[in-house]
């Protein structure tokens, strides 16, 4: 049996279709982050599980019970919010004791599992603060242990991060990973951002206009996505029209063959291939890449790798990220030879 | 005109406005402790019979200082109640109703206290309610509404309303919520609503003289009819009691404020 499931679940306001037939099933101890741009359903599938919504059809199910009826105080499962929600007349130790009281657990087992939070979350010196002395990575902190102190069966996060800058970002991330594989709980993370997801989670699914568009392994998804919404947004891309006739595919302004995985197996007369800026390289490459020119159209210096905006005979754009050893400022406006594995070329159809 | 002397002639115009808008209110002062039996300043020695005239019966302060009290203080409670009801649901869930309600809440502000008087009187009429307990609270209460209100909404304003959300993912059912996570927060909102509603009961006269005549006297409808039928300096005496009352209550909450603040910053 499925440890959580939600089944066809869909939520309309008035003519909107915020949740559109949406179905997802979760292991027990998975990172599944809900990945997508605003309004496109991740957080009201959140907010749903949690119970603050009620969906217009579908179910969910925990263990095999369907809990759409539920009050969200009887769901058991951890939220954490993202301006965080702390409780501004209670300590870091009193915001965490706060659902041990209300589940009346005594004094001794409370104290004892407070303790235990703070030490998981680094905030033992600070038991006594009350939340306005405390920094935003704290207050987060204070705000995770909340919900993980009672020892719910799910913990939702909605966009935890956002408020944060970014190297206090990165940090956070590594400490959800970390807090994540301790306790063992299931995570379900909503983000808009993809490098979060794609860095933290077991598997994502992408939102796009109230549906699960697709979802997957971070590595899956993102190196043979199925769907253009899913190849556009998750990583930076590059798009190119080609064609396939006899097993021989046209594109890049040159002709060449995918491997067996990459390739679609059938002619077909248009199709959309896609190649990621950091898998072009500078020059003719080995045997059995695919080589093509372009014209240097724009060049950004970016440290270790320069950008270049490139364009091919045929009037397509792309843009490529070579290594700043290889090019130079001096290359813009020259036509010059790039190359790129053909196991990197990816087909939509 | 050299910085020095222009900077004196500033402090001798602020202490005349200060001594022009306190000095009127001192005059009770003198004039409680007159020698005469009517208003003036006491010439030939001071009495203090008039303090004790307060109390005789046949004039009748006690009994309208009795219901004055008793009239502020339901007033204060039941005001205090249903402000903080209205303002914690309208925290909760936001949408145009909450403002709709919220303008009707605060129209005595806006509607002349004289015109609602108008109204109630013959509201109050219709139900038998006139010069009676329960027709001056009804009144004082929807007087009291809009400053009660804006004292709780002021202590919710900068609450951030998740808060409740995150209490019901945590467990939390309704009263537990009010108790432990909102009250605890608008504490002083309640105090000072609770406050205003009291002071705004204890000194309302204009909508008071309309519904009430000789049954329930308040404290403020006593002193005008005193002042429109005679010139006793018990009223004077009352007066001095009234502003000697608020003085110490003001200077007592100025010294806890004082040593709370220390308290606080200490810690």
């Amino acid at each position: 049996m499925s440890f959580l499931v939600v089944d066809s679940l869909t939520m309309t306001y008035g003519p909107l279709r915020a949740l559109n037939d949406v179905s997802l099933t979760v292991k027990e101890g998975e990172f599944i982050s809900l990945l997508g741009p605003s309004g496109s359903g991740k957080t009201t599938l959140l907010m749903s599980l949690a119970g603050f919504n009620k969906p217009t059809s579908g179910r969910i199910l925990l263990d095999g019970q369907d809990i759409i009826a539920r009050e969200p105080e009887d769901r058991d499962f951890g939220f954490v919010f993202q301006g965080y929600a702390l409780f501004p007349h209670l300590s870091v130790s009193g915001n965490i004791a706060f659902p041990l009281k209300v589940r009346k657990w005594d004094a001794v087992r409370i104290r004892a599992r407070v303790e235990e939070m703070l030490a998981l979350v680094g905030l033992k010196s600070l038991a006594d603060r009350k939340p306005r002395q405390l920094s935003g990575g704290q207050q987060q902190r204070v705000a995770l242990a909340r919900a993980l102190s009672f020892g719910p069966r799910v913990l939702l996060l909605d966009e935890p991060l956002s408020a944060l800058d970014r190297m206090l970002r990165e940090q956070m991330q590594t400490e959800l990973r970390r807090l994540h594989r301790e306790t063992g709980v299931t995570f379900l993370y909503v983000t808009h951002d993809q490098q979060e997801a794609l860095t933290m989670s077991d598997r994502i699914a992408v939102f796009e206009k109230g549906k699960i568009v697709e979802e997957g392994s971070p590595t899956r998804l993102f190196k043979s996505p199925t769907t253009r919404f899913v190849a556009e947004f998750l990583g930076e891309n590059n798009f190119v029209k080609g064609s396939r006739a006899n097993g021989v595919w046209q594109g890049f302004g040159t002709s060449f063959s995918l491997p067996e995985q990459r390739d679609s197996g059938e002619d077909a007369g248009s199709a959309t291939l896609w190649l990621r800026p950091g898998d072009i390289g500078f020059g003719t490459g080995r045997d059995g890449d695919i080589s093509f020119t372009a014209k240097v159209e724009d060049f950004v210096f970016g440290g270790t790798h320069n950008r270049l905006a490139l364009r091919l005979r045929s009037g397509e754009t792309f843009v490529a990220s070579i290594s700043a050893d290889l090019v130079a400022e001096d290359a813009l406006g020259k036509d010059l030879t790039f190359h790129a594995r053909p196991e990197a070329v990816g087909v939509l159809r | 005109m050299s910085a020095r002397t222009r900077n004196r002639l500033l402090m001798a115009v602020v202490w005349l406005f200060l001594l022009l808008l306190f000095l009127p209110v001192l005059v009770v002062i003198p004039v409680s402790v007159t020698d005469k039996s009517y208003l003036s300043l006491p010439a030939d020695g001071i009495s203090f019979e008039h303090y004790g005239s307060l109390t005789d019966p046949a004039k009748g302060w006690v009994p309208s200082f009795r219901n004055s009290a008793l009239a502020a203080i339901a007033t204060a409670i039941m005001a205090t109640g249903i402000a903080a009801a209205f303002a914690v649901g309208a925290w909760i869930r936001s949408g145009w109703w909450p403002s709709a309600v919220r303008l009707l809440m605060l129209s005595p502000l806006i509607v002349p206290p004289i015109i609602y008087a108008v109204g109630m009187v013959r509201v109050l009429s219709k139900v038998s309610m006139l010069d009676t307990f329960w027709g001056v609270l009804v009144v004082h209460v929807v007087l009291s509404l809009p400053m009660a209100f804006l004292a709780i909404a002021a202590s919710l304003a900068n609450l951030d309303n998740r808060m409740v959300t995150a209490a019901r993912s945590l467990g939390a059912r309704p009263i537990t919520i009010f108790g432990r996570v909102i009250l605890p927060n608008i504490a002083p909102g309640l105090a000072a609503g609770a406050f205003l509603a009291f002071i705004t009961s204890w000194d309302e006269i204009t909508v008071t003289l309309f519904i009430t005549a000789r049954h329930f006297v308040t404290l403020p409808r006593r002193i005008y009819t005193s002042i429109t039928d005679s010139i006793d300096p018990a009223l004077a005496a009352i007066a001095a009691v009234l502003l000697i009352a608020t003085m110490a209550v003001l200077i007592a909450q100025t010294l806890l404020k004082g040593r709370g603040a220390r308290a606080g910053s200490a810690k």
